[in-house]
């Protein structure tokens, strides 16, 4: 009699709203600094995304790992695991996914960011746009105070999210193996969200619906089929 | 017991009107006899139920800890735990239940007992939750409590107790812990749990009752009875959303009967008449709230009329 199939998504969750949004507001005072300057780190990123710089690829994928581990010692091992048990199995995703970017970065051919203007751009860019600046004020539509703001790369949520759309910014073979940690988290989340009563989890399970449907039209118009070239990372017009 | 009827057990335990500490069973609403908290003089009369395979008294209400005490490591929500147990403590409280799987509560509980200097005064009562190894996982629950014995540590929801079980019985005969029982919560497992039940000498069984989930009157707690199993219950406002629905809605008259001033009394009071039932743990995050649940214990108390009154009247409105 030693089954756990029997416990449900919410006896799982074991904390309220009121505390999980507390959370967000004491590492946003605790360490005002350092989730600024991860928020800025994600806005470089986007940035240099939208343009071609042959260094600008390392760069993006250096501050994506940056931003990983950032949350995944920042929010997750520091504040979340206290509250929920599930976060040390979990961690070890943020280090891989951590890994995987320093791996792409020091590859001699990283990946390729850029403006293709194909659908996945547009759906990647989206993306990254409501991470960045929609998702900070998705408490205050609810009535919370914008110091529970969730930010860009402290917070696991939409640093998932926006990690999505710069993954669907990029164009290489291998680019397939970054999505599967902002995926899977988006998941849980939508279930975590969901049993907590709150709207923001359709959007999660939207964008990781969106975000496969996109993958599956990128491999079909060959954006990751076609392996890169030298020239493909240097020339901005290719 | 061959056949669990739920009138029949009701007129027979009336009858009886001994287990729990309650006096009559009779029309309208009850008048009890009281077995009084400590110095109880300055206190408000708290029923107490008895603890059938011992013959100790408990306060008839106790406080939970799921979610409302999983606050983590922030310490204005401790303190806020904190001014909960104590609102609990000072109202005549006793037994607080939680579990490893409530992810800090036990730490909480462990401050809340420091700040407030109440070792002496809780019935502590927790749980072992792991295929694992049980011992290690009690070890460390008494380490986050402070506590060097528990009182009553129980199975929880029947997770591996074909080990754990033996474990706490061991304990038990050892002298490190006073009671065992075992737990389920909204309804799972009651083949399980009726087996357990009937084969082992439990202290304690935890069950989900309110009044809309009844289905434990039918068999489950007839069954308790008989076999002189304590009771606690959780989920009596079913996680709060019970008492959410009815927020704003008027009393029913006959409340005044009972002294019940909230939904959360008259709901207490309806669990804690039945004869089978010892102790519900609501939870909360509210000083005053917690002190509310407690008065619940305090009063007279539904006969068995009444009680169904209480069911279907919440029964209509949610």
């Amino acid at each position: 009699m030693t089954e756990w199939w029997d416990y449900g998504l919410a006896d799982l969750l074991l904390f309220s709203p009121r505390v999980y949004y507390r959370l967000f507001e004491t590492m946003n005072t605790t360490w005002g600094l350092v989730v600024a300057s991860a928020l800025i780190a994600g806005l470089i990123a986007s940035g240099l995304a939208l343009r071609h710089g042959f260094r600008g690829n390392r760069v993006i994928l250096v501050l994506l790992a940056l931003v990983w581990a950032w949350s995944g010692y920042g929010f997750l091992w520091q504040y979340y695991q206290p509250i929920n048990w599930a976060v040390p199995y979990l961690l070890p995703a943020f280090g891989l996914q951590v890994v995987l970017f320093a791996i792409f970065a020091a590859r001699p051919l990283p990946l390729r960011f850029g403006w293709r203007g194909d659908f996945s751009c547009y759906v990647g860019a989206a993306l990254i746009a409501f991470a960045m600046i929609a998702y900070p004020f998705v408490g205050l539509m609810e009535g919370r105070e914008l110091v529970q703001a969730e930010l860009f790369g402290s917070a696991a949520d939409p640093t998932a999210l926006g990690t999505l759309g710069f993954v669907l910014l990029s164009r290489g073979t291998w680019r397939w193996v970054l999505l599967p940690v902002p995926l899977a988290w988006c998941m849980i989340s939508a279930g975590t969200l969901w049993v907590m009563d709150q709207q923001i989890a359709y959007v999660m399970l939207v964008a990781v619906w969106v975000t496969v449907f996109c993958g599956w039209l990128d491999l079909k118009n060959g954006v990751t089929t076609k392996r890169l070239t030298e020239a493909d990372i240097r020339d901005p017009a290719a | 017991m061959s056949d669990f009827d739920r009138r029949k057990f009701l007129k027979s335990a009336g009858a009886v009107a001994a287990l729990g500490g309650l006096g009559v069973f009779g029309t309208g609403a009850n008048r009890h006899a009281f077995a009084q908290t400590g110095a109880a003089n300055e206190l408000p009369r708290i029923i107490q139920k008895t603890i059938p395979s011992s013959g100790e008294t408990i306060p008839a209400v106790g406080l939970g800890s799921w979610i409302t005490f999983n606050v983590g490591n922030d310490i204005e929500l401790r303190d806020q735990c904190a001014d909960v147990m104590s609102a609990f403590f000072d109202a005549g409280g006793r037994m607080i239940d939680s579990s490893p799987m409530y992810g800090s509560a036990q730490d909480v509980i462990g401050y809340g007992l420091d700040k407030l200097g109440a070792r002496d005064r809780v019935f502590s009562t927790d749980k072992v939750w792991t295929a694992g190894d049980g011992a290690e996982q009690i070890a460390e629950t008494s380490d986050r409590w402070k506590v060097a014995e528990f009182d009553l540590l129980q199975v929880h929801n029947l997770l591996g107790i074909n080990e754990n079980l033996p474990l706490l019985f061991r304990m038990k005969d050892e002298g490190q812990l006073r009671y065992v029982g075992v737990t389920t919560s909204h309804g799972r497992r009651t083949e399980d749990l009726i087996a357990v039940m009937k084969n082992e000498r439990l202290d304690f069984v935890q069950v989900t009752y309110n009044p809309i989930d009844r289905k434990v009157e039918d068999y489950l707690l007839p069954l308790a009875y008989d076999r002189g199993i304590a009771v606690i219950v959780n989920r009596p406002f079913r996680g709060g959303s019970l008492t959410e629905r009815l927020e704003g809605q008027p009393l029913p008259e006959f409340a005044s009967e009972l002294e019940a001033k909230s939904w959360a009394q008259l709901i207490l009071k309806y669990l804690i008449a039945y004869p089978a039932v010892t102790c519900p743990i609501p939870a909360t995050t509210k000083p005053a709230h917690a002190a509310e649940n407690m008065a619940a214990a305090t009063g007279p108390l539904p006969d068995d009329k009444m009680r169904e009154q209480i069911a279907a009247v919440i029964g209509v409105l949610v």
